[in-house]
């Protein structure tokens, strides 16, 4: 049974590592981006998946991530990219956690508002900084560095994208074993019987909004790496929309639905590069399906086959 | 970890090594072009008529008549919405998998400088760009459509201030390249007429409401007011004018503004407007190449009404073409860029002859205009930046 339950990641890491060069360039381009929105995914997964808080802000997290590490390849360009990573992450988090504690006593439709609001108020905050972010004229990011090495071509980045992606995974994987994440489950379930069992609701409530900050900011930082250029046009509403489709089609509170969610929207998204204005209307009508044919997405109805 | 920096250091390697792919998206009978434009979102008109019924119009009619040098043309175009990040997506997508022969007529200077970089260290072609910023000049791969801002600001004060002795000039710019670059080559161009702007006032992109900055702009109390905006944001300046009865001031659209959309935006408040247009009227000009345009437009899209969006993304194709038609059989990125560069004295019937040389800017004019009973009038003859 181990040996099969190994036999799948390992058979991932595989493809994972030998990708480049198996598929065309544009396809190496393409993976990255998947990887990083099945970091966005996870991020936002630990957050509405575990603990049941749906939040339609996370471009908002996602473009602060960019830019930190953006700004901050831009002014000390000799930061090893590790580092500008975790500072993207880090600075993620802190604004994740600010904003998770007034949310604390918001439920429902009125957190869903009130991440949407977020979202917006990120996207004119950027706009309005011109000092920092260059405002809508936008910022060409520098590659990223790691010594003397520079993330310049494709395959490089790739690379960078998945080792760091395999890292999150593996953390957020972890992490559902740990009390941290039981705890997030109990309160999924019922915030009132985790309360009753003595789980400190708002302490792990304001926690996922951090840990889920910083999944999103790495992510962020990573997705300015691999397009090169950051416009506050970018991180509007409807990408947020598509980090909670990539959850709801993948599969809620699951660590492989994320990425296999991230990966059917990043696809389909790509594919529909000509019929942008029919985007939102294909991805809406995809999540109320989802939500009526096939609750818990992809990942439910696949093990609910697997058991027949 | 360690096998995986490894893995970095072998594919940095490879890049390195790998040599870009030559003379794609050309064969024997075929030419492909593509770009990514706004079919959605704030600027979705301006690139579907550019591209569809602009660029694909003069292609259409090309390839009836056999195309060129025996090589028909196809278009691909992805949508960006006027986002940078999928500007560069679709742009890598036409490059890597559409394998295309060069990029014709994106749209918008984000979704453009996005790509810029991109594009030159892939040697792939960047052509007539619908804008004007003055960052594209001096690329080897890349040529300028649209008369850049620096010159469009230099045609509009020597114009002023000269025939038309002006003397205090107030500008009212969207705060972003577009904006800021005119700001710039207008102080700059006021400085040889030892002048300076009385008053400046920004607007933020999106942004619709401009009273207070029309307030503080009537307040410095200038003879002229440059309007460096978008149609919806200059129609909404003109309508605080009009309802603040500020009457004793020449309102001027720049360049890009200067167009049919803006004045149907703003009605009656764009009587007495002045600015300078790039294109002769699309629907009134009797110059052989506008006939010959609004014929094609009339068989191919009957219903479709002539513009300048769609006549700036047929002059781009026509000059493609020309610069192909030179290039011969022998058609690389590398002969298309010297027979561009040799295009002397192109009659297009459309603009004064185009001559376009090392500096890659195919134009450099434009007329002024004044709006009478809701049409632009050609007040000047063409005007010279040079």
């Amino acid at each position: 049974m181990t040996v099969r339950r190994a036999l799948l990641p390992g058979a991932l890491l595989v493809l994972l590592a030998v990708w480049p060069w198996v598929a065309p360039r544009y396809f190496v381009f393409l993976a990255s981006v998947v990887l990083v929105n099945a970091i966005v995914a996870l991020g936002l997964n630990l957050l509405s998946g575990y603990t049941n808080q749906l939040s339609f802000g996370h471009a908002g997290f996602f473009a602060i991530g960019a830019y930190t590490a953006a700004v901050l390849t831009l002014r000390a360009p000799g930061v090893p990219v590790l580092v500008t990573l975790a500072v993207a992450g880090a600075l993620t988090a802190l604004v994740g956690l600010a904003f998770g504690v007034p949310c604390l006593r918001l439920g429902g439709l009125y957190l869903t508002m009130a991440t949407l609001a977020f979202g917006f108020v990120i996207a004119e905050i950027l706009l309005n900084l011109d000092t920092l972010t260059n405002g809508a004229d936008g910022l060409r990011v520098p590659p990223a560095r790691l010594g003397a090495l520079a993330f310049a071509t494709d395959t490089s980045r790739y690379y960078l994208t998945a080792a760091v992606a395999t890292v999150l995974v593996a953390a957020a994987v972890n992490l559902v074993g740990t009390r941290t994440g039981r705890a997030f489950l109990a309160i999924r379930e019922s915030e009132i019987a985790a309360q009753a069992s003595g789980v400190p609701v708002a302490a792990y409530k304001t926690l996922a909004f951090g840990l889920s900050a910083f999944y999103t900011g790495v992510a962020g930082g990573l997705f300015a790496f691999v397009v090169g250029f950051l416009s506050p046009d970018a991180f509007d509403v409807f990408l947020s929309v598509d980090f909670v489709v990539m959850i709801i089609v993948g599969g809620l509170g699951s660590v492989p639905g994320s990425i296999l969610g991230a990966t059917i929207v990043t696809v389909l998204h790509d594919g529909l590069a000509a019929f942008q204005n029919y985007r939102p209307l294909i991805f809406g009508a995809i999540l109320i399906a989802c939500m009526l044919f096939m609750p818990g997405g992809v990942t439910a109805a696949w093990s609910r086959v697997a058991r027949r | 970890m360690h096998f995986v920096f490894c893995l970095v250091t072998v594919a940095l390697a490879l890049g390195a090594a790998a040599p870009a792919a030559a003379q794609q998206g050309v064969t024997d009978t075929e030419i492909v072009l593509g770009c990514s434009n706004s079919f959605s979102g704030p600027l979705a008109y301006t690139g579907e008529q550019a591209t569809r019924f602009g660029v694909d119009l003069y292609f259409k009619a090309l390839n009836d008549a056999g195309g060129v040098n025996g090589r028909k043309v196809r278009t691909v175009y992805y949508d960006d919405g006027y986002k940078p990040q999928e500007a560069v997506a679709n742009t890598r997508k036409l490059v890597e998998q559409d394998k295309i022969f060069a990029v014709i007529a994106p749209q918008g200077t984000p979704p453009v400088m996005a790509t810029l970089e991109y594009l030159e260290e892939n040697r792939v072609p960047l052509l007539f760009p619908f804008q004007g910023s003055p960052v594209i000049r001096g690329k080897k791969y890349v040529f300028s459509g649209m008369t850049l801002y620096d010159r469009q600001s230099r045609m509009m004060i020597d114009y002023l201030v000269g025939p038309r002795k002006l003397k205090s000039f107030g500008v009212l710019y969207q705060d972003d390249d577009y904006g800021k670059a005119f700001l710039a080559a207008f102080e700059k161009d006021l400085a040889r007429h030892a002048l300076k702007l009385t008053a400046t006032e920004s607007v933020k992109r999106g942004v619709t409401d401009v009273s207070a900055q029309m307030a503080k702009l009537r307040a410095a109390a200038p003879q002229a007011v440059f309007l460096v905006l978008t149609p919806g944001p200059g129609a909404q300046a003109l309508k605080e004018r009009q309802k603040i009865g500020w009457n004793d001031v020449v309102m001027v659209s720049s360049g890009p503004l200067t167009d049919e959309k803006y004045l149907a935006l703003a009605g009656d408040a764009s009587e007495g407007v002045e600015g300078l247009s790039l294109w002769p009227d699309p629907v009134t000009s009797d110059l052989p190449g506008m006939k010959t345009y609004r014929e094609a437009m009339q068989k191919h899209f009957g219903k479709n009404e002539p513009n300048r969006y769609s006549l700036s993304g047929y002059f781009a194709a026509m000059l493609f073409t020309e610069g192909a038609r030179r290039a011969g059989k022998n058609l690389t990125r590398e002969t298309l860029v010297s027979a561009l560069e040799g295009i002397n004295g192109f009659q297009s019937g459309i603009l004064p002859p185009v001559s376009i040389g090392a500096d890659h800017e195919t134009q450099r004019q434009g007329f002024w205009v004044r709006v009478e009973q809701g049409r632009f009038k050609q007040l000047t003859d063409w005007l010279k930046s040079d």
